[in-house]
């Protein structure tokens, strides 16, 4: 367990540079959008009849910087307030922080994203082991087929189809928001059923547009291994197939591992699609209709919140991989 | 061929004669039905996004009298909100997409291998910084990426959004190109041309290109798949702003306008979902075809 200490400070100090990046990368682009959006909302509150003094308080709150000022001295600024969980203020929820807003976004595109990830998860590994180990038989070709064929659709035309499929043509699931809107928000019964009802479509979305890769990916896997010479070792000493099979998931499991990262970030990315159809109030709903509504601030946070929701997923996921393979714990 | 003329492409003509490249792409497409499918596919949506729009006025009328009126002889698939032909509006629209998607795979293409063969040929310093910056493109969500720089980056013409999407998309393939040529240094041939004092550019193009130039010719068209699926889904979620109707601004007029809860909206927006599968579909289907004919040691078989 020695080296686990060390890569753990290693890995959550790159992630905190590349935050750093993308906040810098945030701060150059508010610049750069066509109209200098600062400097127009200065001039508009100053003309509506706000004291300049007052005016530069208010853009300062929103942007966390000031136009005039020299960029050394705003992006310090920018990057001091970020540094303090303060990501400015909305312009479109006036007064309200990012922060706020996006701390109550969160736990919409966290929770749906995650399941969607282990049901793919465990169900892609499931059938990537059956498609393997019964090679030979009808039922492998079809699963092939049936993954191959799900890993081909687009997010965007899965998430359309399910809402299209079960809530017009068929309506068995319902449509429209996170939760039925008579309900009170709270720790009841009938509101968390009525949660988790609402949640089957777009975590279904989720979880189809990531399953066929991992099916694929765990059958090719498990056949690599399955050419080990521990598996022929285990079968000569006459272990029950299905303590074998164990063996052989176990081992072919490792290096999806790497391809979780990647797709962690697909995930999250694909939540502004799945979140403007089915209408949850999560970080890509955020994202969108900040830049609908212009309000950049709200734009740069939901942004570097999707970042940052990605790399500490991302060192997760490595942890995890330590955890079960010992080999590069050493 | 013989070893000896892989080793030294174009230093001696084989003595056998060689098939074109247009007699081994045709034998190796008519092999199997699945591949003719999927080269008919793709030659049927390249032709509707060359000569399709030309067939159609610059603004396709609408007809207040019609709207989402079911298919017909004078609309095949139905019409719209506003009464315009689904099928005007697909043909049209196929330019655009296609055409900035198969830039999108070019440019992808183009950044992943340079990107990919420089790290994995030079190593050392050049390769650390190229695979810093590599991981981080693959770090950053790519479609929420590409929202936020639609407020800064006009996607108006087809080459500006190819251009984007190729410089967020190159990730993936620059790593697995640098794989590759990892491999491909530590073989005896290139440590041969090494040895024989040929420069770094006779290298790299003559000897290491060649030899993953199937593997990147697959690559660039999966990307072409990967190019569509970004730009409709900007499109869908209409953060950039159109001037002419696409398959992405259908999908977001379709979704914007109720399609969902309106059956008799289905075909305006299953048009261009389908277009894209298809595409998608054919894409797939000729993938295997690509790598018979661009991989030597497949075509003998």
């Amino acid at each position: 367990m020695k080296g686990l200490l060390p890569r753990l400070i290693k890995r959550i100090l790159g992630g905190i540079v590349m935050i750093l990046v993308v906040a810098s990368f945030t701060f150059f682009l508010i610049h750069l959008i066509p109209g200098n959006p600062v400097e127009a909302k200065l001039m508009q509150l100053e003309t509506a009849g706000v004291t300049p003094l007052r005016a530069q308080i208010e853009v300062q709150a929103m942007y966390g910087f000031l136009p005039h000022q020299p960029l050394d001295i705003q992006y310090i600024h920018y990057i001091w307030q970020i540094l303090h969980l303060n990501l400015g203020q909305s312009i479109t929820y006036a007064g309200v922080s990012v922060t706020h807003l996006l701390l109550e976004a969160m736990p919409w595109t966290v929770i749906t994203v995650t399941s969607g990830i282990i049901v793919s998860f465990v169900v892609g590994i499931l059938t990537g082991v059956i498609i393997a180990v019964y090679r030979d038989r009808g039922i492998s070709n079809a699963l092939t087929l049936f993954s191959t064929f799900l890993h081909g659709i687009p997010q965007l035309i899965l998430a359309l189809l399910l809402a299209f499929l079960f809530t017009t043509i068929w309506p068995i699931f319902p449509f429209g928001s996170p939760y039925d809107a008579v309900l009170t928000p709270g720790f009841t019964l009938p509101f968390i059923g009525s949660l988790i009802w609402h949640a089957v479509l777009p975590v279904a979305a989720y979880a189809i547009s990531s399953y066929g890769g991992w099916a694929l990916t765990m059958k090719s896997s498990v056949i690599s291994v399955l050419g080990d010479d521990f598996i022929l070792a285990s079968e000569l000493r006459g272990l029950k197939p299905r303590i074998r099979i164990g063996y052989i998931a176990r081992n072919a499991i490792l290096p999806l591992f790497t391809t979780l990262t990647l797709s962690i970030g697909f995930m999250f990315g694909g939540s502004v699609f799945i979140e403007e159809i089915f209408d949850y109030r999560g970080l890509g709903y955020m994202l969108i209709t900040a830049v609908g509504n212009l309000d950049y601030p709200l734009m740069a946070g939901s942004f570097l919140i999707i970042t940052v929701a990605v790399i500490v997923a991302n060192i997760i996921a490595d942890f995890v991989y330590t955890a079960i393979d010992p080999r590069i714990r050493t | 061929m013989s070893t000896a003329s892989a080793a030294f492409p174009g230093a001696a003509s084989p003595p056998h004669h060689r098939p074109s490249l247009l007699t081994i792409s045709w034998r190796a497409i008519t092999r199997k039905p699945s591949r003719v499918i999927g080269i008919t596919i793709i030659l049927f949506f390249t032709l509707m996004a060359i000569f399709g729009p030309t067939l159609y006025p610059k603004q396709l009328p609408i007809n207040p009298a019609e709207l989402y009126a079911p298919p017909s002889w004078a609309h095949p698939l139905g019409t719209d909100f506003e009464g315009t032909s689904v099928l005007a509006e697909i043909i049209t629209g196929s330019r655009y997409v296609l055409s900035a998607a198969a830039l999108a795979a070019v440019f992808t293409i183009g950044f992943g291998t340079l990107a990919g063969v420089v790290s994995g040929y030079f190593l050392g310093s050049t390769d650390q910084i190229i695979m810093r910056v590599t991981d981080f493109i693959l770090t950053i969500p790519g479609f929420p990426l590409l929202i936020v720089l639609s407020t800064v980056w006009s996607f108006g013409s087809p080459i500006a959004m190819g251009l984007v999407l190729g410089l967020t998309g190159w990730g993936g393939l620059a790593r697995a190109v640098r794989s590759q040529t990892l491999s491909l240094r530590e073989r005896g041939f290139i440590e041969a041309a090494r040895g024989l004092g040929l420069s770094n550019a006779h290298i790299i193009t003559r000897e290491i290109l060649p030899n993953i130039s199937p593997y990147i010719a697959m690559n660039l068209l999966l990307s072409v798949t990967g190019g569509i699926y970004a730009e409709v889904g900007l499109f869908f979620l209409g953060v950039i702003p159109f001037q002419a109707s696409n398959w992405g601004v259908m999908l977001n007029l379709a979704f914007g306008n109720g399609a969902l809860y309106t059956p008799q909206a289905l075909l305006y927006m299953l048009s261009p979902m389908a277009c894209i599968l298809l595409v998608t579909f054919g894409i797939v289907l000729t993938l295997d075809a690509f790598d018979e004919i661009l991989n030597p040691r497949l075509r003998e078989g």
